[in-house]
């Protein structure tokens, strides 16, 4: 929810000792490195305990960030407790931000969806002109962990803890969806492509955090879809996402699309060869299998333990095509 | 008389001897009367190993009757989950 | 769900055996009230944590406990050198048989630590916080050596050698140098040159399995307690706390009788908890600190230093006639042991083709240490690999053939009178009748679509008797009291209760089946080897036929007859003239102290007779050819029980075995990295199955009761997990035309197989 090691000063005086002892290093080994904070950021605290800090307003919260450089926002913790239980420093104080009304809230506005950073991302399937109207967006929010995980995990979570397997990210990215911030100097938006600037890392400053999405309501004859890969049924991380979106016209063509590819890549990364193909024709079988290679081409995916690059590689064509004609499916049924 | 047929682990120590019949009621008389046939292998069919007694497969079977005609094999121990 | 039992023989009458009560253990269970390994406190309780080596492979030049003494809060520390050097000795009883020297250095490393996660160091203080900051300031000179894993690497010439002193048995003549393999298995049966000779057709093929944990969610947790007599009291869960007694106390150098253990509830073994790893640790820092001192593994640790079951290379030959008879069978089996010799490979080789009649097998099992955790048992040890292997190679020979591959079974199916592959003639056994039950199951003839497959596969495993002992109170009130000393890992409680209403005669909920500690009830074996309800059940069938005898010496003095004069009938002594008004078991325990004193009666057995399990399965899946990913879409298992007392937990058994085979066959896997650190220590990515993976298994539960058992048992825990992995290997061939030899046969393998194929 917050900056990741950007603006801190080195040496600062801690409440304890700052090293990182060699047991919890040999388990930091063990998890995605991703979020391990090895920087002065945060304090490993054996004799300083973590503070706790629900602030219930946006204020509030500002003037705690401003007032401690070892603070910590989190929203359903879903990612934040376990990687305290693995090993992450604690940080000096940990911000609770769901009695944040406007951060926990989701409504229409005029021509916009404006979701809460921290709202539970299993609220969104609630919503059922939500659900009409950016099924894609939902489905990708039902994806997060489990059932349970997701009455707690929030967007805005899942976007900051910068995995770049996250789930909703893909599907956000392709609505073009804002982030709306909030830090000393007041508000700003940016789009929520430019959030994430690395695995673990976000632009974000170390003193800012995340109030709430807001997506524009779709066109007519506009529908967007997610798919990902993982092994099992449930649970597992994703191996490849696909976040698809396009709008077509009144003959079926495609007027606009937007491809986006999770966990292929540090960050996420968009198919921008598909525009190229697409756009002004139906979706033929053969268009389509020229987005696949495009975004076989695209991905610049490693082997773990999760999936080889071949296997991400050929995956991400197969799941960029299955989410275009799934969203053409949805976009030619949603009529005017 | 038992019949005893051995593995291919025991033949080692019988000379290659895949069956013999022995006078013996029970399994440590017959395991002695191996040991007279095959001096040494009394040695290698201690504790440790599984008896089958016509099929019957049990551990710590030393003073376990042998009937007569029964055909007796050394085993493994053979350990479960 | 389930078609239920085809039974060969007529169905005796029972009035409690075969019936499905809620377990008495089941609303403590589902409400969480019942006590787990980590659920006990004590008063002054410290807590201990253990200092897990960093590296694969290293000797230990030093370690320095000083400055961890001297912190806050650190009540005690131990290494290797405070626990007795073991020599080499076999010891434990029936089925657990373990060299000691072995044991004590893989609970506590000595010279040298042998697999990441390997202990060799651990701490008792007032916090978890305390104990972790003291584990870091215990300070440790390693000498790094190369490690090796795979077993092919760790046969070669130059491989790393683990154990300097590890001289090949089964080998003649001896070798003389120390090498990584530990011993050499072989059956050697018939004439293989002359069966291959015979065959009209042959195929082979080379298999490699992974590890794979047994996946138990209560990770293991103790709280050890010595007084200050020098006595222990230990509380953890395990499948044998008599085991735990008996091996806590070898590992100290004490006397059994020196320590107690109080059993809690276990959730989960799989044979994984047949040992110990942290109870002799926690006891040494109880003794040193003089206070309780608990230890709960993180599942982290349980991936990284318990036993999983070992991964293996095995190449196979099968050869059969034109008209479907198998010739010859022969093939060598590379087990990886782990730190310490003691894999089971000898079991693989002897249950890959056991449930066939064949004449002429030659079978090479290789025990080989590799840097990774010492193996421990799994679920019917060794076969399950060795079936993967050979059930696929007879599902390609059916093929060849044209013939249909239940078929086939049947037609090599061994029965009573036939020799097993591993030496001696079975006994009764129903192999054909679970072949047949799959055979005549609706699933088999159902239509398979596009990218569909249907596979099948048997399995076969021993199952085991050994020592247990039971004793029955009758209480005041007229119910009883059944201790045993088996934990309960499968609804056993309940099989108990069962039989002992049927003895008895009284009401199942006028039963307490209780699981006693070490001092309150006699030796019990462990809860492995399929051997509860056949071994612990016989002891309590004596018993209660004891109490039985009593019951009616009782009426006899009651009624001034000759006990030859009483019957015992629902759970009331009757006249035989029918002529007195019965009385029943709460009158006569009213009245016991009048008629010769309470009413108690215990029984002990060795038990033989125990009866072979037979497992065949049907699998149908679909594969998705873009992505590699394999769906079950089906599933039914067919087992033969001999009797099943309670059917529900039979069927538990029976789906349990099925998932875990599914994972197994599937996705799960220990990923190493080259330092030889696990890289999937955790169930993110030790992808086991979840509910949403697997459809309904159906259960068919054939019934060809075992002679050796009052009531016909046969043990059911096992030999489910033994056909999954073929089963499914011969669905994906059926739905691509592809066979997968190399487990697990995940996404990224099955999409490189179908690329591989031009797909």
């Amino acid at each position: 929810m917050t900056g990741t090691g950007k603006g801190v000063p080195a040496g600062v005086a801690l409440c304890s000792e700052t090293r990182v002892p060699a047991t919890l290093r040999a388990v930091l080994r063990g998890f995605d490195s991703a979020f391990v904070l090895l920087s002065g950021r945060g304090a490993t605290s054996f004799g300083c305990a973590m503070r706790y800090a629900a602030p219930t307003s946006i204020e509030e919260a500002v003037s705690v960030l401003a007032g401690d450089v070892h603070a910590q926002v989190y929203a359903g913790a879903t990612d934040f407790i376990p990687q305290l239980r693995m090993g992450r420093p604690e940080p000096g104080v940990a911000v609770d931000l769901k009695r944040i009304d406007r951060l926990t809230g989701l409504r229409r506005e005029g021509d916009s969806w404006v979701i809460g950073a921290a709202t539970p991302s299993a609220r969104l399937g609630e919503e059922e002109d939500l659900v009409a109207e950016l099924p894609g967006l939902v489905e990708a929010a039902a994806l997060i962990g489990s059932d349970q995980i997701q009455s707690r995990a929030s967007l805005g979570g899942n976007l900051c803890n910068a995995s770049p397997a996250a789930d909703s990210v893909p599907a956000m990215v392709v609505n073009n969806g804002r982030a709306v911030i909030a830090g000393p100097a007041g508000m700003r938006t940016i789009p929520v492509a430019s959030v994430v600037t690395g695995p673990g890392s976000t632009s974000l400053a170390a003193d800012e955090f995340l109030v709430e999405f807001v997506f524009d309501r779709p066109p007519p004859r506009t529908a967007d879809a997610y798919l990902r890969f993982i092994p099992r049924t449930e649970m597992d991380i994703a191996v490849v996402g696909a976040g698809a979106r396009l709008t077509l016209d009144e003959a079926g063509r495609c007027r606009e699309v937007s491809v986006a590819l999770g966990a292929v890549a540090p960050t996420v990364v968009m198919v921008p060869a598909a525009a190229g193909i697409l756009v002004g024709h139906p979706l033929t079988d053969e268009a389509l299998k020229r987005v696949a290679a495009e975004a076989s081409a695209v991905c610049n995916p490693i082997d773990d333990k999760r999936g080889t690059k071949a296997y991400r590689r050929q995956v991400a064509g197969v799941l960029a095509v299955r989410a275009l004609r799934l969203a053409a499916d949805r976009a030619a049924r949603t009529g005017s | 008389m038992a019949r005893v047929i051995f593995g291919s682990a025991l033949r080692r120590y019988t000379g290659g001897v895949e069956e013999v019949e022995v006078e013996a009621t029970t399994v440590r008389s017959l395991i002695n009367a191996l040991d007279r046939r095959f001096p040494g292998l009394g040695e290698h069919l201690g504790s440790g190993l599984a008896v089958a007694i016509d099929g019957e497969i049990m551990a710590d079977a030393l003073y376990e009757p042998v009937p007569e005609g029964a055909e007796v094999h050394f085993l493994p121990p053979i350990g479960g989950g | 769900m389930t078609a239920t039992a085809t039974t060969t023989d007529p169905q005796p009458s029972y009035k409690w055996v075969g019936t499905r009560p809620v377990r008495h253990d089941g609303l403590d269970k589902v409400t969480g009230r019942a006590r787990y390994g980590a659920d006990l406190n004590l008063p002054g309780m410290l807590i201990g944590a253990v200092l897990r080596s960093p590296h694969a492979h290293a000797r230990i030049l030093a370690i320095d406990n000083s400055a961890a003494e001297a912190m806050e809060g650190v009540r005690a520390v131990v290494t290797g050198a405070d626990f007795p050097m073991l020599e080499s000795e076999m010891g434990g009883s029936g089925e657990e048989f373990v060299d000691f020297r072995d044991l004590c250095r893989n609970v506590m490393a000595r010279d040298k630590v042998l697999y990441e996660g390997h202990a060799l160091a651990a701490v008792a203080a007032t916090s978890r916080r305390e104990a972790l900051a003291a584990l870091d300031a215990i300070k440790v000179d390693y000498e790094v050596l190369p490690h090796v894993l795979d077993v092919s690497l760790a046969m070669a010439p130059d491989a790393p050698i683990l154990h300097e002193d590890m001289i090949t048995e089964g080998v003649d003549p001896a070798p003389d140098g120390p090498s990584n393999v530990a011993d050499r298995y072989v059956i050697d049966r018939g004439d293989i040159e002359k069966g291959f000779a015979e065959a009209d057709v042959i195929v082979e093929r080379e298999f490699v399995t992974q590890p794979v944990h047994q996946g138990y969610i209560e990770p293991h947790a103790v709280v050890a307690d010595v007084g200050e007599d020098g006595k222990a009291t230990v509380f953890c869960s395990s499948q044998g706390h008599f085991m735990v007694r008996s091996f806590t106390a070898r590992l100290l150098g004490w006397e059994p009788s020196r320590v107690k253990v109080i059993p809690a509830e276990i959730g989960g073994g799989f044979g994984g908890k047949t040992t110990v790893y942290v109870e002799p640790v926690a006891t040494r820092l109880s003794q040193k600190a003089g206070r309780p001192v608990k230890i709960v593994m993180t599942r982290d640790e349980v991936f990284r230093a318990t036993g999983p079951t070992s991964g293996c290379k095995i190449s196979l030959k099968v050869g059969a006639t034109r008209d479907g008879r198998l010739t010859a069978v022969s093939g060598s089996m590379a087990y990886q042991a782990g730190a310490f010799k003691g894999s089971p490979a000898s079991l693989g080789c002897m249950c890959a083709f056991a449930p066939y009649a064949i004449e002429n097998v030659f079978l090479e099992g290789l025990d080989v240490v590799v840097n990774m955790p010492k193996v421990a048992a799994y679920r019917a040890p060794g076969a399950p690999m060795a079936s993967f292997a050979s059930e696929t190679l007879l599902d390609e020979i059916a093929e060849e053939l044209g013939m249909d591959p239940l078929e086939f079974r049947l037609r090599n199916a061994a029965e009573e009178g036939v020799r097993s592959v591993y030496g001696p003639i079975f006994k009764r056994i129903g192999f054909k009748e679970t072949v047949e039950a799959v055979r005549d199951h609706p699933q088999y003839s159902i239509e398979l679509g596009p990218n569909q497959g249907r596979g099948v596969a048997s399995g076969f495993w021993f199952n085991f008797g050994g020592s247990s002992s039971a004793t029955v109170h009758i209480n005041e009130d007229g119910s009883a009291s059944v201790l045993t000393g088996s934990p309960d890992i499968g609804g056993s409680r309940a099989s108990m209760a069962l039989m002992a209403a049927e003895e008895l005669g009284i009401d199942i909920y006028d039963i307490s089946p209780i699981v006693s500690d070490t001092e309150s009830v006699g030796f019990t074996d462990v809860t492995g080897g399929s051997r509860v309800t056949h071994a612990t059940g016989m002891a309590v069938i004596d018993a209660c036929r004891k109490v039985v005898a009593d019951l009616r010496a009782r009426a006899a003095k009651v009624w001034d007859v000759d006990v030859s004069e009483v019957e015992w009938v629902d759970g009331r002594a009757q006249h035989v003239s029918g002529d007195r008004a019965p009385i029943t078991a709460r009158d006569l325990a009213a009245d016991a102290a009048g008629t010769g004193g309470p009413i108690t009666a215990s029984a002990a057995v060795n038990a033989r007779g125990a009866g072979a399990a037979f497992s065949t399965q049907v699998c149908d899946v679909e594969v998705d050819p873009e992505t590699g990913a394999v769906k079950i879409l089906r599933y039914t298992t067919a087992q033969d029980a001999g009797r099943a007392i309670h059917p529900s937990y039979v069927e538990g058994q029976m789906q349990g075995g099925v998932a875990q085979g599914i994972g197994w066959a599937l996705n799960e896997e220990y990923i190493f990295d080259s330092g030889g650190t696990m890289e999937n220590p955790g169930f993110l990515d030790y992808r086991m199955p979840v509910a949403s993976d697997l459809p309904m298994i159906d259960t068919v539960i054939v019934e060809v009761p075992n002679p050796g058992h009052p009531y016909g048992v046969r043990g059911v825990g096992e030999v489910g997990i033994v056909p999954p992995m073929a089963a499914v290997a011969n669905a994906i061939h059926d739905a691509t035309g592809l066979r997968l030899s190399e487990l697990p046969m995940s996404p990224v393998k099955v999409l490189e197989a179908i690329g591989a194929n031009g797909g």
